[in-house]
């Protein structure tokens, strides 16, 4: 259940909002992507996915509930037939918001809105092993980072390690820029 | 209509001016093609070609809008 909005409404008072949250959400079904600003994609993210779960749930009664919001029967015909397969892995987060730039006339926030139609990727769970494996690798970056230390105190006895160390750093440095790119 | 009594001193005026200042924006430094590039932490970028026409906007290695 959508959380209930604190403050004032968009447009010039409830029914406009009704309406402007209405038309968002119709043309979100339609176009599948849309540019809008930032406030108005967050207060249709949750009425355009709970449209989607009625949809996923395809039964008259769920259809009749969202054509209460939507009037449009072609859009809600569409939502319930092609998109509603298209979402129905999916657990919830059906809709993207990307933010843009600024709008030059008042320099509100602008927003691409997306609906999520990509196949389900499983996120794959870090098991006990990987973690412990990772471990190590951690250790011994702290272990190079005393070492590094050990340089500022200018320790000459271990010269040899120092370079070594120093070495490593600068791989990490480049493995990070690689990232980066 | 209220109507101010006296005229505002120079002073104030530019007392009142001096408040308004510019903030620099927080941005971001990557790397791209060898080059150093500022960008707005979480906005699309706009990708160009190497006419420097721009051609759409890319987020995380996806497109996401046209321009």
């Amino acid at each position: 259940m959508p959380k209930p909005t604190k403050g004032p409404r968009l447009g010039g008072g409830p029914a406009h909002e009704r309406l402007m949250l209405a038309n968002l959400a119709a043309a979100l079904f339609t176009h599948k992507s849309i540019k809008t600003t930032e406030t108005r994609a967050k207060r249709l993210r949750p009425l355009a996915e709970r449209m989607v779960q009625f949809a996923k749930r395809g039964d008259l009664h769920a259809r009749r509930r969202v054509l209460a919001t939507i009037t449009d029967k072609t859009v809600v015909h569409e939502l319930f037939t092609v998109i509603a397969p298209q979402v129905n892995e999916r657990q919830g987060g059906y809709t993207r918001i990307t933010k843009l730039g600024f709008r030059k006339g008042d320099n509100a926030s602008m927003v691409q809105m997306e609906l999520v139609l990509e196949p389900l990727v499983p996120k794959v769970k870090r098991s006990k092993t990987a973690t412990v494996a990772a471990t190590p690798v951690g250790s011994e970056n702290v272990v190079v980072e005393d070492v590094v230390a050990d340089d500022v105190v200018v320790d000459e006895t271990v010269v040899a390690e120092d370079v070594v160390a120093e070495d490593v750093v600068a791989e990490d440095a480049a493995a990070d820029e690689a990232d980066k790119k | 209509m209220a109507v101010p009594k006296r005229k505002m001193s120079r002073s104030n005026t530019h007392s009142r001016r001096a408040q308004w200042k510019a903030t620099p924006p927080t941005l971001v430094k990557t790397m791209e093609g060898g080059k150093v590039v500022y960008s707005l932490p979480h906005r699309a970028k706009v990708v160009t070609d190497s006419t420097g026409t721009p051609m759409f906007m890319e987020y995380k290695g996806r497109k996401v809008a046209d321009i």
